[in-house]
């Protein structure tokens, strides 16, 4: 490699390149070629880097100067005034939502700030698609004295007293499943990563491999050497192809250079790694119907005990760990036990990556320690709410998760304090939800999804998930009648206790959790008929404010319905009785004058 | 249950129970205890039912037979409950109160009262009731010579059994943008896999289509953070604009409308994508612009 | 590349040591080649492209260099600021590629400050 004096660190996650950061490469190369600084300023394309909302992003190195939304247009200027002449460009950085003045340094950013990077070690710092970088950082090291220097027993001594605990959601303390696998009877074991990222709003495991693969191979490799698996797989999401595409390359670099297949690093060891694409079905991400997937078979899940461990992929002893979970195995081993444990909680150790999505200024991907506080986290990284408005809610866990409100702000999260107030730590979505949200339809969006996602092996999820989905559809009708409450209480015990796996036995916790906190919107629109949050079409009304209402005729033209009426200039009507609650008319006033009550 | 006094009509007499599965007998001990004459009606030669052949039960996985034998053996003694097994109900005739019901019973050739079940006439009998199951005629697949060598490609890349049924799928998806019957008929035919678990497999996952879809597959992401900035709105926009629901195609087979759960871009919400590309950060009437990009 | 040893790891990263230690930001000793418009029409360019070929030529680590814009002294140009981890910056003016090597081998690579090269050790006050 070329011993540049500056690195561009371009983003290259799936939300940057969305946004064109392929294109704002070309422009770069083409632009440090034209001043001719190709021999000086390199361009690396990284993985993500978290900060996805304000793609795409760059990190210079080594000025640690953070830029964003990046384009083609900027380029030329942004080349001449910082990489020839070593101006920073200030228009292109990132401004706080509540200040002026721009911010920077990348460690200056609150958003960054805060954070304490362990699985996310890597990200954009180093070219996920080059091995050598990873090396270059410490990768395979672990591997390294996991295999040359500890005896199986003890890298599961050290994983266990490191306190690491599943970061799929469920919290199951991982050196114990080592444990059980390495002590189940079997000729063959397996291991495998599931990164069937299913729940909705959460994106850290395409992360962590868009951008930092080989965290995961060492992760189980070494697990392999502590287990004595022989075969590993990935199960990963269909709906991540540059993930999928990232993983297929870095298994390639691996094997070649001997860091997978036959006698790993001479030292003995034979352990290789293959890919499985999901399918698109949530249900997959519980382990059992991961299994039966993988062979094949129709997905649903089955009764535990026997557990994977025993009787998992071919009926095989199973060990299986989510994505974070791996990656966070190398810096334990390297690092030792007791560093890991100094972080966090009593029960809870180390870090937690958490997609911070939703109605947040800075929304991405934040890597934390346990015990932080929502309140830390929504608004010293996050940024607090846009446009003024008021917090109302956070919710955590994806579908089997709960909505947590703004009086338990100061709640440090870890898995235990989470599930005390009726949700879990999931996966690491944490949704945020302002004043418009309404929390009728959120209990009610989770109903759908998990509805639609439940594999209908047993009777009280299949039915039940759709009573309960029913009697929440007809609230936001404004068709509730007393008792609904109670009732969808009654149905979430039902579900609740008879329900197989997961998916079914915390289905109900959306509901039950909005019910706990925000009774009052149930009611609201179950007795007066309204949507305090204006969101259930059956009951808001659009409305034009004369006062506001410039006579644009904007609205007019845009509705599909012509229910809007009123000469130019002069103030506009909407027919209620034509009018179908697009929202459109919302959308097209430049003057705010279209109310929603 | 039964509704007693306030019913006028004067119905007396018995009650008749069809089939002696592990609901037919608690019905008939109901009843049996609280007065009635009940004759049980049962098909098979034995009552019990199909619980009988459980090892457990869902889902609190308590033993089947725990649970049934005590009622088959208060059935079977019970003085109040006629059983007609290896019996079969030919015609009911009359109404509530005065039915008429005549029933087969079919030869046993063993007189029960005799019987005491030590299956020792099983055992020597010489002609062995042993079915053998013709296999099915199954019509040999007539493909179109270039989907033959496609479809015969895209298995061979494949190697083991069921295990290599979804990336299967996925790369005939990939090719064709559906699932075509005929296709799956020669993948059954070549994995030696039943047309009926392939069929299960492709309906139970989302990503696969047994029928075609449009040239370009709009998706419009659900996930939870869209749809606290508006997914929902941008879908119905979508259904306004190309005509169609979710989940259809338009007829000019231009486009397809889909939902997705989460494409895991949550930081650019509310998110679509229409084939490769995705979009992030629209309000529903730039959604609809993006459309015309691929309306050529 | 066949397969790899433990301590062929360890040769991977001492050749890529250079090019992380740019992005980790905490190296031994950071030069500023100031290049203002002023800078690059006294010859910065030169200077910049002398200082590659010796970080190239010595193989160091550690060493980072940077560009940064006009430094205000305009008639003293080309110029440029050395930094070592824990010292005081030290401007050097008025700059060719023979006074860049002198300063490199002995300031940057032994600690000695060049003094005749020299303005002023230190920086400007800023605020």
């Amino acid at each position: 490699m070329k011993s540049y004096r500056t690195h561009i660190m371009l983003c290259a996650g799936t939300g940057c390149v969305s946004n064109g950061s392929f294109k704002v490469k070309d422009a770069l190369e083409r632009e440090i070629q034209k001043h001719g600084l190709q021999d000086e300023v390199g361009v690396v394309m990284t993985g993500c880097n978290g900060f996805c909302a304000q793609g795409p992003v760059a990190v210079i190195k080594p000025d640690e100067i953070f830029y964003q939304f990046l384009s083609v247009d900027d380029i030329p200027h942004l080349v001449e005034e910082h990489f020839l002449k070593g101006r920073p460009v200030e228009k292109l950085m990132y401004i706080p939502p509540s200040e002026k003045a721009p911010v920077p340094k990348m460690g200056d950013i609150g958003f960054f700030g805060k954070q304490r990077l362990i699985a996310l070690r890597n990200r954009g710092m180093i070219d996920p698609e080059v091995i050598d970088e990873y090396i270059a950082r410490g990768g395979y090291s672990a591997l390294v004295k996991a295999l040359t220097k500890m005896k199986p027993r003890q890298v599961i001594e050290e994983i266990k007293q490191s306190g690491l605990r599943g970061r799929g959601g469920a919290g199951f303390p991982t050196g114990r499943k080592w444990e059980l696998v390495a002590a189940a009877k079997g000729d063959k074991k397996y291991l495998v990563c599931n990164a069937d990222e299913g729940d909705p709003g959460a994106f850290m495991d395409r992360s962590i491999i868009e951008s930092d693969p080989h965290s995961i191979l060492e992760g189980m490799v070494i697990g392999a050497r502590a287990t004595g698996a022989s075969h590993g797989y990935v199960y990963i999401r269909h709906e991540y192809p540059l993930a999928h595409k990232r993983l297929i390359k870095a298994i390639a670099q691996a094997r070649e250079y001997g860091l997978l297949g036959k006698d790993i690093l001479g030292e003995g060891l034979d352990f290789d790694i293959s890919i499985q694409q999901g399918a698109g079905a949530f249900v997959c991400g519980e382990e059992t119907s991961l299994i039966a997937s993988l062979q094949g078979d129709a997905p649903e899940p089955r009764v535990r005990p026997p557990f994977p461990a025993e009787h998992g992929v071919w009926g095989a002893p199973t060990n299986i760990n989510n994505v974070e979970t791996w990656a966070n195995v190398p810096e334990i081993i390297n690092k030792g036990a007791k560093w890991f444990a100094g972080i966090g909680t009593e029960t809870s150790k180390g870090t937690k990556v958490f997609s911070v999505v939703g109605k947040v200024e800075n929304t991405g991907l934040v890597e934390v320690p346990m015990g932080i506080t929502l309140k830390e986290i929504v608004f010293d990284i996050g940024g607090g709410i846009p446009k003024g408005k008021k917090f109302k809610a956070v919710q955590t866990g994806g579908p089997s998760g709960g909505c947590i409100p703004a009086s338990l702000l100061d709640l440090p999260i870890d898995y235990e304090k989470l599930a005390e107030v009726g949700s879990i730590m999931g996966s690491g979505g944490l949704i945020v939800m302002d004043e418009d949200t309404c929390m009728v339809d959120v209990a009610r969006y989770f109903l759908e999804f998990l509805k639609d996602e439940s594999c209908g092996k047993c009777t009280a999820c299949r039915e039940g998930i759709d009573v309960m989905h029913g009697i929440l559809e007809r609230i936001c009708q404004g068709n509730g009648k007393e008792g609904d409450i109670e009732m969808l209480q009654e149905l979430s015990e039902a579900v609740k206790d008879s329900s197989l796996c997961a998916l079914g036995g915390t289905a109900p916790n959306p509901v039950l959790s909005t019910i706990q906190y925000f009774r009052d919107e149930y009611e609201s629109h179950i007795k007066e008929k309204k949507c305090p949050a204006g969101v259930c079409k059956a009951l808001i009304t659009y409305t034009i404010d004369p006062e506001a209402c410039k006579g644009c005729r904007l609205c007019a033209k845009n509705c599909p319905q012509d229910a809007i009426t009123g000469e130019a200039k002069e103030p506009h009507i909407i027919d209620q009785d034509k009018c179908i609650k697009c929202g459109v008319c919302f959308d097209a006033c430049k003057f705010d004058a279209v109310l929603v009550k | 249950m039964i509704k007693k006094a306030s019913d006028k009509s004067d119905k007396v007499g018995a009650v008749l129970v069809v089939g002696a599965g592990v609901g037919g007998m608690q019905a008939s001990l109901d009843l049996a205890e609280s007065g009635y004459k009940v004759y049980l009606v049962e098909k098979g030669p034995s009552i019990g039912g199909v619980m009988a052949q459980l090892d457990k039960t869902f889902p609190t996985n308590d033993c089947a037979m725990c649970t049934l034998a005590p009622r088959m053996v208060d059935c079977g003694g019970h003085l109040n409950i006629e059983k007609l097994t290896y019996s079969e109900i030919e015609s009911i005739e009359g109404r509530a109160g005065n039915f008429k019901v005549s029933i087969r019973k079919k030869a046993r050739s063993v007189d029960p009262d005799k019987c005491t079940g030590c299956g020792e006439c099983v055992t020597q009998c010489l002609v062995k009731n042993i079915v053998y199951l013709e296999p099915p005629d199954v019509p040999k697949v007539e493909l179109e010579a270039d989907e033959q060598t496609k479809i015969d490609e895209i298995i061979s890349r494949y190697e083991g059994g069921r295990e290599s049924l979804v990336p299967i799928l996925q790369a005939i998806t990939n090719e064709f943008n559906w699932l075509p019957q005929k296709l799956l008929m020669r993948v059954s035919e070549v994995k030696e896999i039943p047309i009926e678990h392939i069929l299960r497999i492709a309906t139970f996952y989302k990503a696969f289509s047994l029928e075609p879809r449009g040239e370009h597959i709009v998706t419009v992401c659900m996930g939870t953070a869209c749809h606290v900035k508006g997914a929902p709105r941008i879908l119905e926009r979508f259904e306004r604009e190309l005509g169609v629901k979710t989940g259809q195609t338009t007829s000019d087979m231009k486009f397809t409308l889909e939902a997705v759960r989460c494409i895991g871009c949550c930081g650019l919400s509310p998110v679509i994508t229409i084939g490769e590309d995705l979009y992030g950060k629209l309000t529903p009437a730039e959604a609809a612009k993006i459309l015309d990009k691929y309306r050529d | 590349m066949s397969k790899i040893k433990p301590q062929d790891l360890e040769k991977i990263r001492v050749r890529m040591a250079r090019t992380m230690s740019l992005r980790d930001g905490d190296a031994q000793a950071k030069i500023t080649v100031h290049m203002g418009t002023c800078g690059i029409a006294a010859g910065a360019r030169k200077i910049m492209s002398a200082l590659l070929a010796i970080v190239e030529e010595k193989d160091t680590k550690d060493i980072v260099v940077t560009t940064s814009g006009c430094a205000g002294l305009c008639s003293r140009e080309p110029m440029m600021t050395v930094e070592l981890k824990g010292q005081a910056p030290v401007k050097y003016i008025e700059l060719d590629e023979e006074k860049t090597k002198k300063i490199f081998s002995d300031h940057v690579l032994s600690g000695k400050v060049v003094k005749e090269y020299a303005l002023a050790i230190g920086s400007e006050r800023v605020g």
